[in-house]
């Protein structure tokens, strides 16, 4: 069974909903420890170029769809500079926003 | 490895004394007498050196053959047998039984084959023929005169059994042998037993449940007191031999300890979704999962390859705080599990053909075009659509199915076999979507339609009066409607001379079954053989059909070749009965034909535990010599024949005993003669077979049986020109199918190496032929030998002159 490619797209995808996230960062807290970068189990940030108040990298949100809302980022950052909620279902929405991206 | 309790067996052994030699040459009413003088031949045998009394008989083989065998090795005190007559693969185990009767030991019998290999290929020349037996049993007295009595040692048996793969033909075979009474080890690598079987909606011809049917036995496996399930589990290594098998088993964590009820509150909140495994994709499953419904064990597993744990930090604790019964435990290691099994049943089972590679037929290009397993799971009440044949394109159902025949059998583009269950899926597979939406227009696109079993015909004519449309011709092509995602299929009805163009919802890729991906690894840790369809290869396909060449090793199911269901599991029920047989009487015996170590001539140069293919020669701890053991050895003699020193005493089969077989048959007329050495199970086989099938060829060849090519030392070969012999043939089985895994390498090596020997030397190197023939090509190697007659003849005496002295140093 595992030795073979799975290729479809599951007919019951749609069932399940996964929660999508939103991160919160707050940049100038920041020092750059890069915890938050390494640690994440689906690489949804990665290191910015801007700069902040404390001259360092705060990272920056570059696959927010991944996020699963593990909250490991905001159990392991030492100075409490991000968090992770939970966005309301706005499943409507995304989907005409999909079209539209389709489109374009 | 250990070496093996060998309890000696006590049999009635000889001091070395002087040969008392009786030949019986047997005229087999006229099989034998047709075309060889019989009483000639006995005459001669009597003037044969040893030779106290030899006579000609009608039918040796009959109870009054035996008892005068019997009575003169007493009244004549006789020490060794001859009887000429027919293969010794046919007899040789009466007429020891008849020795050891009369008290002789029967490894001081030797047969002389003058029926398969004399008078049946030279029906037409008696005289020649005649001559040529004489030789043979001349040879044969050579021989016996030189035979030692041996005594067969006895190796005990561990009462328990190793079943590898849980589908249902493991899962029979080890319910068999625990019911017995046998402890029963059944690893499965997959986190539950049930295989393919599991997957299926419904089983052909009766229109059982399938998972109905098997999740009974499942769970009778699981609850067996007699039975270890070791789910996730691999098979890493084993080492030992029939009867004492030393297996490492390589156990995968679940992360989910027993205590798990498979309430699945863990899985609703994991975060990690992915397609399902057991629906072939179609339906999503989570990190944390229990494969399906019925599955055995019941307890859940994480998939760690996903999980976002996998790095080893605790990051996602979702499913330990969901978990009331505090059964989830991120600690697990992998563990190497070490069993000592008497008995070995591999029930690895098959994998199923991917059909990307045939482009014509759009799989994976075209969403509406599927697999008849893809097929399984949509029918399936318990599937991803609940039952519902759905388009995966649209989600609805269609009105015109196409099913295609033969997707990756019976064609050179995927495999060449037929994959014997397709046929009966397909018309299964189409009454049920008559079941469920009687007005589907169903096509089956079909090279022959193949109902051979029970009830297998019936249900194909249900499947016509149910007005299923059967077309002969695969279609050539199938390209898809972009807006409405219908598919087309081309081709030609080969019945009707026509080209067909049909438009369909769907279309359902009945595809075959082939042999694992991963059966190199079984087979090497096994030393099995594979055939050129790449399953596992039994030991006699009549006869043994669920044996392996590897003592104490069964086949069963699809491992062994496609079967359906019913015959999977019969075939478990006589591996468990076979491998039942060995435990019950608790030992085995060995023949007597593996070899001694003379320790004085070893040079512990470890030449023969490289060649050896069962790893049987290891040296001993001080390296002072070379060690047997002879339960792993099978007595191939390849050993034998690489060492230089003569340090490995191939008992039965020394040099001694086939240098005095060569001078037997090259004392007279060599420089006419081919000398042959063919294997026992291929060459020798075949050259019987030819005799069987009346093949007629010169009669010439004089035919020196070994039981694999690789005995066949180069020094045999020299010894055969040094005496003048015309040219000689070394003949074993295909590369590949050698008896004694891969013995037969060797042979190609040692004879590559004469043929530079007698190049240098100036000889003509075709007088040394190499041949590969199976037991069933008896026409191989009679037309070798015709083949060879036109070298004997162009032979000069120059030549054979000069090839006396190919051993001489220059």
């Amino acid at each position: 069974m595992s030795t073979k490619k799975l290729w479809r797209k599951p007919l019951d995808i749609e069932k399940f909903k996964v929660p999508k996230a939103e991160i919160c960062l707050i940049k100038d807290r920041c020092k750059g420890c890069g915890y938050c970068i390494q640690f994440c189990p689906r690489q949804v940030l990665e290191e910015s170029e801007e700069i902040n108040v404390r001259g360092v990298h705060p990272p920056k949100v570059v696959n927010p769809e991944k996020c699963t809302i593990c909250g490991f980022c905001e159990a392991i950052c030492p100075d409490f500079a991000i968090f992770v909620l939970e966005k309301p279902n706005e499943k409507k929405e995304t989907k005409e926003a999909e079209k539209n991206e389709r489109k374009k | 490895m250990s070496n093996p309790q060998v309890v000696e067996v006590k049999q009635s052994s000889l001091q070395k004394e002087e040969p008392r030699i009786g030949v019986y040459v047997c005229h087999c009413g006229l099989n034998i007498a047709g075309s060889v003088d019989c009483e000639n031949v006995a005459k001669f045998a009597a003037t044969l050196p040893n030779v106290v009394i030899s006579r000609d008989n009608r039918y040796t083989c009959s109870d009054q053959g035996q008892d005068l065998i019997k009575k003169d090795i007493k009244e004549h005190k006789l020490n060794r047998v001859v009887v000429a007559s027919c293969s010794p693969r046919l007899h040789e185990p009466t007429f020891r039984r008849a020795c050891e009767e009369a008290g002789l030991n029967k490894y001081l019998f030797e047969m002389a084959n003058i029926r398969e290999q004399c008078s049946w290929v030279h029906l037409y020349d008696k005289q020649d023929a005649t001559e040529k037996a004489k030789d043979l049993v001349k040879a044969a007295v050579a021989k016996v005169a030189l035979l030692e009595p041996a005594t067969e040692s006895e190796v005990p048996i561990i009462p328990k059994a190793l079943v590898i793969g849980g589908g249902v033909a493991g899962i029979q075979a080890a319910l068999d042998l625990a019911d017995t009474g046998y402890q029963v080890y059944l690893v499965e690598k997959e986190p539950s037993i049930g295989g393919k079987m599991a997957q299926i909606d419904k089983t052909f011809p009766t229109m059982d449940c399938s998972i109905c049917i098997l999740a009974p036995k499942m769970s009778d496996a699981g609850r067996h007191p007699n039975i270890t399930l070791l789910t996730n589990s691999e098979v890493q290594d084993v080492k030992g031999y029939i009867g004492n098998f030393k297996v490492k088993v390589l156990k995968k964590p679940r992360y989910v300890t027993k205590d798990c009820s498979a309430c699945g509150d863990c899985s609703k909140v994991c975060p990690v979704i992915m397609p399902n495994e057991f629906d072939v994709g179609l339906a999503v499953r989570h990190g944390i999962y229990t494969p399906f419904a019925q599955a055995v064990p019941s307890t859940y597993v994480i998939g760690m390859e996903h999980c976002l744990n996998k790095d080893g930090v605790l990051k996602c604790d979702k499913c330990i705080k969901a978990c009331e019964r505090k059964a989830i435990d991120f600690d697990m290691k992998p563990e190497t599990v070490e069993l000592e099994v008497g008995t070995i049943i591999v029930a690895t089972g098959a994998d199923v053909y991917d059909p990307t590679s045939l482009r014509n037929y759009g799989y994976t290009k075209f969403p509406n075009v599927i697999t008849s397993l893809e097929f399984e799971r949509l029918i399936n009440a318990g599937g991803p659509s609940g039952g519902k044949l759905l388009r995966p394109s649209d989600m609805k159902i269609p009105e015109t199915v196409a099913f295609v025949q033969c997707v990756g059998s019976r064609s050179d583009r995927g495999h060449l076999y037929c994959s014997n269950i397709c046929c009966m899926n397909t018309i299964k597979d189409a009454l049920l979507i008559k079941e469920h939406w009687p007005d589907t227009k169903i096509y089956v696109f079909y090279v022959d339609i193949r109902a051979f079993g029970k009830g297998f015909e019936d249900l194909y004519k249900r499947a016509r009066k149910e007005g299923v449309i059967f077309i002969r011709g695969l279609p050539s092509d199938i390209y898809e409607e972009r807006k409405t995602h219908n598919l087309w299929l081309v081709g030609e009805n080969t019945l009707q001379n026509d080209v067909y163009k049909v438009n369909v919802g769907m279309v359902i890729l009945s595809v075959g079954i082939e042999p694992r991906r991963d059966s190199d690894v079984i087979q090497k840790l096994l030393v099995l053989s594979r055939t050129n369809d790449g399953f596992f290869m039994e030991a006699h396909p009549k006869l043994r059909p669920v044996d392996t060449p590897t003592g104490g090793v069964f086949l069963a199911g699809c491992a062994e070749g496609p079967k359906d269901i019913k015959d999977s599991v019969t075939q478990a029920s006589a591996a468990a009965a076979r491998a039942g047989i060995l435990m019950a009487k608790g030992k085995v015996t060995v023949e007597a034909i593996t070899p001694k170590v003379l320790p004085e001539n070893c040079k512990v140069c470890g030449l023969c535990t490289k060649v050896c293919p069962y790893n049987a020669v290891v040296l001993n701890k001080d390296l002072k010599h070379v060690e047997v053991i002879e339960a792993a050895c099978a007595g191939c003699g390849t050993c034998g024949a690489e060492c230089p020193f003569g340090a490995l005493y191939m008992r039965h089969f020394t040099d001694d005993q086939i240098i005095a077989q060569i001078d037997a048959l090259t004392e007279h007329d060599a420089d006419k003669k081919i000398i042959a050495f063919c294997c026992n199970w291929c060459a020798y086989a075949g050259a019987d077979f030819a005799g069987v099938s009346r093949m007629q060829y010169p009669t010439n060849v004089r035919i020196i049986r070994t039981m694999c090519s690789g005995r066949v030392a180069p020094k045999f070969v020299e010894r055969a020109f040094v005496r003048g012999a015309a040219a000689v043939l070394v003949a074993g089985c295909h590369i590949g199918d050698c008896h004694y895994i891969n013995a037969n390498v060797q042979t190609q090596k040692r004879v590559e190496r004469l043929w530079k020997k007698m190049e240098r030397l100036g000889l003509n190197k075709e007088r040394l032929q190499l041949l590969w023939a199976s037991a069933a090509e008896g026409e191989r190697v009679a037309s070798k030998v015709r083949e060879m007659q036109s070298i004997v003849q162009s032979v000069t005496k120059e030549e054979i002159e000069k090839s006396k002295k190919m051993t001489e140093k220059v």
